[in-house]
């Protein structure tokens, strides 16, 4: 039998995830027998990842907290290639969506993946979604502790939840576990949990609450400074049977936690979380250590072997290929193991709409991983694959398969490694198209040596005000807008996803589709020419703001 | 007689719900809270009260319970989960230990979600068929929080 290290389903996970799959079989047959209006099946098959999009339903698949073997990579390939055009696409809270399947067919695809431990619960609607972490958890030296776990915690807590699957709008939860970066977008989140350790040694959790994106974006404010670990389902409970009661319904656009956060503020509504945490905490929710023990022993670390850190190979290969070096450099990071690697498949080919993978790409991503990695992959927030453990000895022969596959683009943090909607293409609620955007900027800036030179830049496109994107917290961010029936593009500076989380400002009017390029050009253009050694775009555009920008931009155009 | 889903049977619906707050009051009927809140000194006895969405069981709170027979749960769409909350906070606040019953907009989809929040009876719209809605009341034979029946999560379940 293959080791594995992730979680593993038991009697009960599977008895959940297959007895979901008999209800929604039945809810959709009463759909199309008319027996379950129209209204009716909209909250019931949202909750099973099932949008109605522009031409046809969307699935939205769970990568809980990213992880995903390469057994289930291969069963998803299959069932794009059964079910839908042979892709998909990996969004930024670690799902796979599926842009053409059909409705009948839907029950058929949830057994499949019930089969291989997987599901699309709650990857929709006004419920918990699925919880989302860095994708470099239990490899990287300097996290605090392992987040998976607690991940899986909250994955079974906030699965049919009786009490909380009909909130005032959707609500994420994200997990971040190193003080060095926050690689999940926490701020940004309804509840974001930064795992930390007490003076006294205990595990538990900084939270933070109200964060959140779309029309009104926000970054959370810090609810509580240590939640012990024990205490952190009554905590949430608690959080959420405030927001459940007083959250706004009578506008959508104004139904997210933030909005309460905000309007009670923060003092207030800690006080009333507290007030409900006093009747919860200590009950029969609190988690015992036997519970992490169990959920630990789920992840542990493969055999590792002794290995020595720069082998020779590597040296040599890094001094005489440039190809590589720039591989090296961009698409791997620091393993906490000495001769070993996190490498990054890249999904952000030039031509290739980004996170989109095809059917024969998950599966030789899923080759590689067993070949490579242990058969277990890594989703990224950035769209993107991750392979965990990768010896330093075989990274040369991994970037040439890697290459061989679409997955060797080396520019990850670099302005073309965009996060992006699919936009106008495939969604019913966009204003505008995203993937014709992406390709403009592959375009304009196709010469790596450039990109390179340019350094770290988040760039971030969302086809509509929804933000899946995230433009609100790109350093560059593109928003599609409807302007008298045309899309036109409008551009903002200076947001960030990271522990500096921060909004950015709208530059000014916004461009037509052609203009779009051409405009980030010019900004690039003012921060080559403005910065100081040191300086990344978001660090030059901190110093100097907004204006010398604008005026680039808008100069020749009046 | 008009029939409801109670503890998992269809059976004849005994009292009226009061959704309008002039109307007479009955023994067997089942009036807003405010209204009983209001008038408790001199109301007589009523088979129980109902929470709006919106009002929340605070105003309830020293109130004895034990009187009511019934307390409704209204729903002014199956959208708006604000009862899920209220239902529990009656069990588990409240220690309230009569019917609790699900009012106006839900739907038969939401029963087990419901039941495990402590509802107990069912008063569906007239065009439900209740003996189909009486088939989807227990989508999920086991469960991962603890709730009204149980609550232990399924940490303190597992074998």
């Amino acid at each position: 039998m293959v080791q594995s290290f992730m979680y593993q389903y038991d009697a009960i996970d599977q008895q959940l995830v297959e007895e979901r799959v008999a209800q929604f079989r039945d809810q959709t047959r009463r759909y199309l027998n008319n027996e379950l209006k129209e209204e009716e099946f909209l909250p019931l098959r949202l909750q099973n990842g099932l949008y109605v999009q522009r031409y046809a339903p969307m699935l939205r698949i769970a990568i809980p907290y990213g992880m995903v073997s390469s057994k289930q990579l291969k069963v998803l390939a299959d069932i794009t290639r059964r079910y839908d055009r042979g892709y998909g696409h990996f969004s930024t809270r670690q799902n796979l969506q599926l842009n053409w399947p059909k409705l009948e067919d839907v029950p058929d695809i949830l057994e499949e993946l019930a089969k291989v431990e997987m599901h699309a619960v709650q990857t929709s609607g006004n419920c918990i979604r699925n919880t989302t972490t860095d994708q470099y958890s239990g490899v990287i030296a300097d996290e605090v502790a392992d987040p998976r776990p607690y991940c899986e915690l909250i994955r079974q807590w906030s699965t049919f939840h009786p009490e909380f699957a009909f909130l005032p709008r959707k609500f994420k939860i994200a997990v971040c576990a190193t003080d060095s970066a926050d690689r999940a977008a926490t701020q940004v989140h309804d509840i974001g949990l930064h795992l930390k350790k007490n003076d006294a040694g205990e595990i538990g959790f900084k939270v933070i609450v109200g964060g959140g994106l779309g029309r009104t974006p926000m970054i959370g404010e810090t609810i509580s400074e240590f939640t012990p670990r024990e205490d952190l389902l009554t905590y949430l409970d608690a959080i959420i049977r405030v927001y459940n009661q007083h959250g706004r319904r009578d506008n959508k656009y104004k139904a997210r936690i933030k909005i309460l956060v905000k309007a009670l503020g923060i003092e207030e509504f800690r006080k009333r979380v507290d007030a409900e945490w006093a009747h919860l905490r200590g009950s029969e929710s609190t988690v015992p250590m036997s519970e992490f023990d169990r959920l630990a022993s789920f992840f542990t670390e493969p055999t590792y072997e002794s290995l020595e850190e720069q082998p020779e190979v590597l040296t040599n290969k890094l001094a005489e290929s440039n190809g590589f070096a720039r591989w090296y450099e961009r698409n791997t990071f620091d393993h906490k193991k000495p001769g070993y690697r996190i490498v990054t498949l890249s999904l952000k080919k030039p031509g290739q709409a980004p996170g989109d993978a095809t059917a024969d790409q998950m599966e030789r991503a899923a080759d590689l991983a067993d070949q490579f990695s242990y058969g277990e992959l890594r989703v990224s927030h950035e769209q993107n694959l991750v392979l965990a453990d990768v010896r330093q000895d075989k990274l040369i022969e991994l970037w040439e398969a890697a290459k061989e596959n679409g997955f060797a683009t080396p520019t990850l943090g670099l302005l073309t490694d965009m996060i992006c909607c699919p936009g106008g293409d495939y969604c019913a609620l966009a204003n505008a198209k995203s993937i014709p955007i992406a390709d403009q900027i592959q375009d304009t800036f196709d010469n790596l040596d450039y990109l390179y030179d340019i350094g770290e830049v988040d760039l971030n496109i969302s086809g509509c005000m929804n933000a899946c994107g995230h433009h609100h917290v790109g350093n560059i961010g593109i928003l599609g807008v409807d302007k008298k029936g045309a899309e036109f593009y409008q551009v903002s500076l200076g947001g960030a996803s990271g522990h500096d989380a921060s909004i950015g400002k709208i530059l000014g009017p916004s461009f037509a589709q052609e203009q779009v390029g051409d405009v980030i050009k010019k900004v690039i253009d003012v921060y080559v020419d403005t910065r100081t050694e040191e300086e990344r775009f978001i660090d030059t555009f901190r110093r100097i703001g907004i204006k010398p920008f604008k005026e680039a931009v808008y100069a020749k155009a009046n | 007689m008009p029939k409801l889903i109670k503890n998992g049977e269809i059976v004849d619906n005994t009292y009226v719900w009061q959704q309008d707050a002039e109307s007479a009051i009955t023994e067997n009927a089942i009036v807003p809270m405010q209204k009983w809140l209001d008038n408790r000194d001199n109301i007589g006895t009523v088979a129980g009260i109902w929470i709006d969405a919106g009002e929340g069981i605070e105003p309830l709170e020293g109130v004895d319970l034990s009187q009511f027979k019934v307390i409704g749960v209204h729903f002014p769409s199956f959208m708006d989960g604000r009862g899920f909350s209220y239902a529990r906070l009656l069990r588990e606040r409240l220690h309230y230990k009569g019917e609790i019953r699900a009012l106006g907009n839900f739907m038969a989809d939401q029963q087990g979600y419901l039941i495990r929040c402590g509802v107990d009876s069912f008063q569906f719209a007239e065009d439900v068929n209740l003996d189909i809605a009486l088939t989807l009341n227990k989508p999920f034979s086991v469960a991962y929080q603890g709730d009204v029946s149980d609550p232990r999560p399924v940490f303190l379940r597992r074998t």
